[in-house]
């Protein structure tokens, strides 16, 4: 569309960039301007600030788990022991986002394009400490199979060595 | 964040949801409900006497009860059971305007109502020499002085019998047989005699006989001759049988004799009418039922031209004969009124299930005959989809998917095997053992019943083995037979020796028959079948048996010696002159799914269950406490007593249930005056000892007994434990109750609670109650009353939740119980419509939505 408008409106034309850069070439640089200094500065303080964000940004991402350690503590603690659908619910929540979590690692790095190696390690562990705490609290809620009781179903009856037989005498 | 929230909380609803609690409720009927699965059959015991009256049957039987019949379909009118058959047992039945009964030792005149049962006076009668009184029946009022009469000469009171007003004995003199008669009512009656000529040889007896002229029956070896007493005694020239009975008709009397039919195979007996001087006038052939007894007459009517008789065969069946037809109306199977064995059979699976699983069995035959086995089956297969069987499954005997569809084989005392169909109990099939009786044991007779193989094992019948008495020889008779259809291949078969102890083993034969044991006097031990000897030699050491004699249990256990089986007394225990007041073992086939209790505190109280456990109830006298009761629980194998406790001034009778690692029992508590029921609970503790085998001799300690009793407010008469097929759903104690109701209490209501532990509904616990509450709900027989009931029968269902139970005794009674209701099954109110309308609306919504959303997409694309 606008090479058909230029085309219609190519009766005259005028160059003026030949001009401008014509001037620009003659005259001086501004005061405090120092043309070549300019980019090799600003490219080493970019560069050290990006690499300094990206850590900082990975060991944020990578803490996140542990610091939610309080905060799900604090939850577990208001849930109280009781075994009904709230707690329930938050228990499960709490021992299911950890996991996924773990899951998503690497897709939660991805926006970290450099090897973040240790910041993941440290991003797993925080979430199993987040599992662990879940698991303590389904223990204390009671959820964990770790009675004998639990087990009690599966327990086979004993087999007999003996067999008995018998009764009145018939006569 | 929130969605995946919700998504995992409604997940865990759900699963919560799902995990049913079973609660400890009683289920109860409604009305609609009632005769869906249960059945009931009435009976009036063996026919003692019998007469028509009011176009009703009359009868009064041996078990003390008086009935009014329907003469066209033998069905009950009305029944009135009286108590205590043993000493009121009735001697004098009347049927005139209305019934009049004497009974008894201590004579009772009753005088009942020929409608409905009414009893219209009761007169007691004392004195033992014979004494005449005369009462008005209809006001029960003395009529002037009793009369003595003076009977030196009365020995004998057997050979006596009384004729309305005359009372005649037979007495002996040296050589002369003379009648001695007297008129009871006359003035000065005076003893009158006469002899007795008779061609016959053999000791006279004397019968009474009806007749117009008071007369009775003198039979001399099986022939029989009529005396009349008018002013005279008159004794008839003609001979008669001995069941001959006088039945009056338009004409005259007749007399109506039965005989043997030697002609005619088809129609085996033969009615013969005839006047008193021995002139034929009638004489019917009557096709006989093969199945059925010899038949004497117990009464009979006359109309115009026909004429009704009643017939009792000696295995206590009652048929109603219709003369000059020759047909027989109706069969009363009265039998069945006194059931000793009882045993519930799976029925076999339909031929296509069976040739299905042959065709899995058969795996070592080469390809091309399993081809052609399976094109033959799935042939088969398409008819039944085309033709359609499922009328033919219905009246055929084939297993159900939840085994509710069961075969009852009934061994009665006259021993006569029924089987019934538990579905709509009819019989089956039935068989005559004749001259078999149980075992006279003290429990009143008992016969062996083993389940050799169940139907199961498709291309094998399923077999079964009855152990009794010969009446004649006293020796035992074996009598094997296939359940569900009654064939016996070799019939009953006598032994030559008494046999003194049987017992079904355990383990399997490669046709899986289950061998049983004979034990015999001499200590020495038969297997039968033979072949299966050296399975019994090969586990030789592992088989124990116990035999209860009138002063002690003796524990056998069985050796090898020479290449001979033997048993070998291993353990006694004495009862020291207290007697025997019950015996108790754990129901055979008894499964216990939870080997331990769940404390509240979630540790695991171990149960003690001892499959070889005997519980023994003792009572002895004392001279301080009266009565003692004592219960011991001995094991079978050792003959170690592992726990014993008495029960000072109780008594009898006792009722024992034992069942996985508990002990139920009732007695009559003479301080207080009321029934009690006593619970006990073996655990082993904390830990298993060795959880994989049990042995009696490797107990470590004894175990730890829980006890609590309560109080029955009822009359208990028999007790026994539902039996599921996995021992999940919770166990019910069903009690028979002298009211003629068969209560349901569950086990948790009774299961000893431990002291230091709280109850309450957080822990699933029933608070202890002194009293058991016997709700009406729980009555498993709602308003059926069942009559003197000698005996519950259980048997499990393969649905879990569901147990079969018979209840025998004068009425037979079938139901189904399931103690923690059907969780497995859906309920019969189930809306399957609205399920299927909900869920095709679902799906078609789905779709409808799917398009909807699809074109939306679109149209937002074209924006």
């Amino acid at each position: 569309m606008s090479n058909r408008s230029n085309n219609r409106r190519s009766k005259w034309s005028l160059d003026s960039t030949k001009t401008v850069s014509r001037i620009t070439d003659n005259l001086p640089a501004p005061p405090a301007y120092n043309l070549s200094n300019i980019p090799s500065s600003s490219e080493v303080t970019k560069k050290a600030d990006i690499s300094r964000l990206i850590t900082k940004k990975s060991w944020d991402i990578a803490l996140t788990p542990i610091k939610q350690i309080p905060m799900n503590v604090f939850i577990m603690y208001m849930a109280g022991n009781s075994i009904s659908i709230f707690p329930i619910m938050m228990v499960g929540m709490l021992l299911l986002r950890p996991f996924q979590a773990i899951w998503a690692t690497k897709s939660t790095f991805k926006v970290i394009e450099t090897n973040a190696i240790g910041q993941m390690i440290i991003y797993v562990l925080g979430n199993f400490v987040n599992i662990g705490l879940a698991l303590y609290k389904c223990y204390s809620m009671g959820l964990l199979p770790t009675h004998s009781s639990d087990w009690l179903a599966f327990v086979e009856p004993p087999i007999r060595q003996e067999y008995l037989g018998g009764g009145h005498i018939l006569n | 964040m929130d969605g995946i929230l919700f998504h995992v909380s409604s997940k865990l609803l759900i699963l919560l949801l799902s995990i049913s609690y079973f609660t400890q409720e009683i289920s109860c009927l409604y009305e609609d409900q009632a005769g869906k699965v249960d059945w009931k059959i009435s009976f009036i015991g063996k026919v003692k006497y019998a007469d028509f009256g009011n176009n009703k049957l009359l009868v009064a039987t041996e078990e003390n009860v008086i009935a009014a019949l329907n003469t066209k379909t033998g069905d009950l009118l009305w029944r009135q059971v009286m108590e205590n058959e043993a000493e009121q047992q009735i001697q004098f039945f009347n049927v005139n305007k209305d019934v009049t009964t004497v009974s008894g030792d201590q004579t009772v005149v009753s005088y009942w109502s020929i409608n409905n049962k009414e009893l219209i006076h009761v007169i007691p009668i004392e004195g033992s020499h014979i004494e005449i009184t005369s009462f008005y029946l209809e006001t029960g009022e003395i009529k002037g002085i009793p009369k003595k009469i003076n009977t030196p000469w009365l020995k004998d009171a057997f050979k006596c019998a009384s004729s309305k007003q005359y009372f005649a004995c037979v007495q002996k003199n040296g050589e002369i047989e003379q009648i001695r008669y007297i008129n009871l009512i006359a003035e000065n009656s005076e003893v009158l005699s006469k002899p007795i000529e008779f061609s016959e040889t053999g000791e006279a007896e004397i019968l009474s006989f009806e007749h117009e002229i008071p007369s009775v029956l003198l039979v001399k070896n099986n022939v029989a001759k009529i005396v009349h007493f008018k002013n005279d005694v008159e004794i008839l020239a003609k001979t008669f049988l001995p069941n001959v009975v006088n039945v009056k008709n338009d004409v005259g009397n007749q007399l109506y004799q039965l005989e043997i039919n030697v002609n005619n195979p088809e129609k085996l007996l033969k009615v013969k009418g005839q006047d008193k001087d021995g002139n034929n006038q009638v004489s019917v052939d009557v096709e006989y039922p093969k199945g059925l007894g010899a038949p004497y007459i117990l009464a009979g009517q006359c109309r115009t031209n026909n004429c009704d008789l009643l017939l009792s065969s000696i295995d206590h069946a009652l048929l109603f004969v219709r003369i000059p037809e020759g047909k027989i109306l109706w069969t009363r199977e009265e039998a069945l009124s006194d059931i000793v064995a009882v045993e519930f059979f799976e029925l076999p699976v339909s031929e296509l299930d069976a040739s299905i699983e042959n065709e899995f069995k058969t795996s070592s035959q080469d390809i091309l005959s399993m081809f052609i086995n399976r094109i033959l089956t799935q042939s088969k297969q398409l008819t039944k989809v085309f033709i359609g069987s499922q009328l033919m499954m219905n009246s055929m005997l084939v297993r159900d998917d939840f085994g509710l569809h069961k075969i009852i084989v009934v061994v009665t005392r006259i021993g006569k095997i029924f089987a019934i169909d538990t579905l709509s109990g009819q019989t089956v099939w039935s068989y005559r053992l004749p001259h078999v009786v149980p075992f006279d044991n003290r429990n009143g007779g008992d016969v062996m019943l083993f389940v050799q193989r169940t139907a199961r094992y498709s291309p094998f019948p399923a077999q079964c083995t009855l152990l009794a008495k010969d009446d004649t020889t006293g020796n035992t008779v074996m009598f094997q037979f296939d359940p569900i259809t009654g064939l016996s291949s070799r019939g009953v078969v006598k032994l030559d020796r008494k046999v003194k102890q049987a017992m079904l083993l355990p383990y399997e034969d490669k046709n899986h028959l289950k061998p049983f044991i004979t034990i015999y006097e001499d200590h020495s031990v038969k297997v039968h079948p033979e072949e299966s000897t050296v399975i019994v030699k090969k586990h030789v050491s592992s088989i124990y048996l116990y035999m209860v004699d009138e002063d002690a249990i003796n524990g056998y256990s069985l050796q090898l010696i020479d290449d001979r089986l033997q048993t070998f007394r291993h353990w006694n225990f004495l009862f020291r002159g207290s007697k025997l007041a019950g015996i108790s073992t754990r129901p055979s086939g008894e499964r216990v799914h939870s080997q331990g209790r769940v404390l509240p505190d979630r540790s695991v109280y171990y149960k003690y269950v001892n499959p070889n456990m005997i519980a023994v109830a003792t009572i002895s006298e004392d001279p301080v406490n009266k009565q003692v009761l004592s219960i011991y629980l001995i094991d079978g194998i050792t003959g170690m007593v592992i726990y014993a406790l008495a029960h000072k001034r109780a008594r009898g009778p006792v009722n024992l249930v034992h069942s996985e690692n508990w002990l139920v029992y009732t007695f009559f508590n003479e301080r207080y005056r009321r029934r009690e029921l006593a619970a006990l609970e073996l655990y082993e503790g904390h830990v298993q000892s060795n959880s994989t085998f049990f042995s009696s001799y490797a107990m470590s300690q004894l175990p730890q007994v829980q006890a609590q009793s309560y109080i029955l407010p009822a009359v208990p008469l028999k007790v026994t434990v539902t039996l599921t097929e996995r021992g999940i759903t919770n166990k019910c104690l069903l009690v028979a109750l002298n009211t003629g109701a068969v209560v349901e209490i569950p086990w948790a209501l009774i299961q000893p609670r431990f002291a230091d532990i709280p109850c309450g509904p957080e822990e699933s616990c029933y608070p202890y109650m002194p009293e058991i509450p016997l709700h009406p709900e729980a009555t498993i027989n709602y308003n059926q009353t069942l009559s003197k009931v000698k005996g519950i029968s259980v048997a499990p269902a393969r649905l879990e939740s569901t147990s079969h139970i018979l209840v025998h005794g004068l009425d037979m009674f079938y139901t189904r119980v399931a103690p923690s209701k059907t969780f497995d099954v859906l309920k019969e109110d189930f809306d399957y419509k609205l399920i299927i309308l909900v869920l095709i609306g679902l799906i078609a919504a789905s779709y409808v939505s799917k398009t909807l959303a699809s074109r939306k997409a679109i149209k937002q694309a074209w924006k």
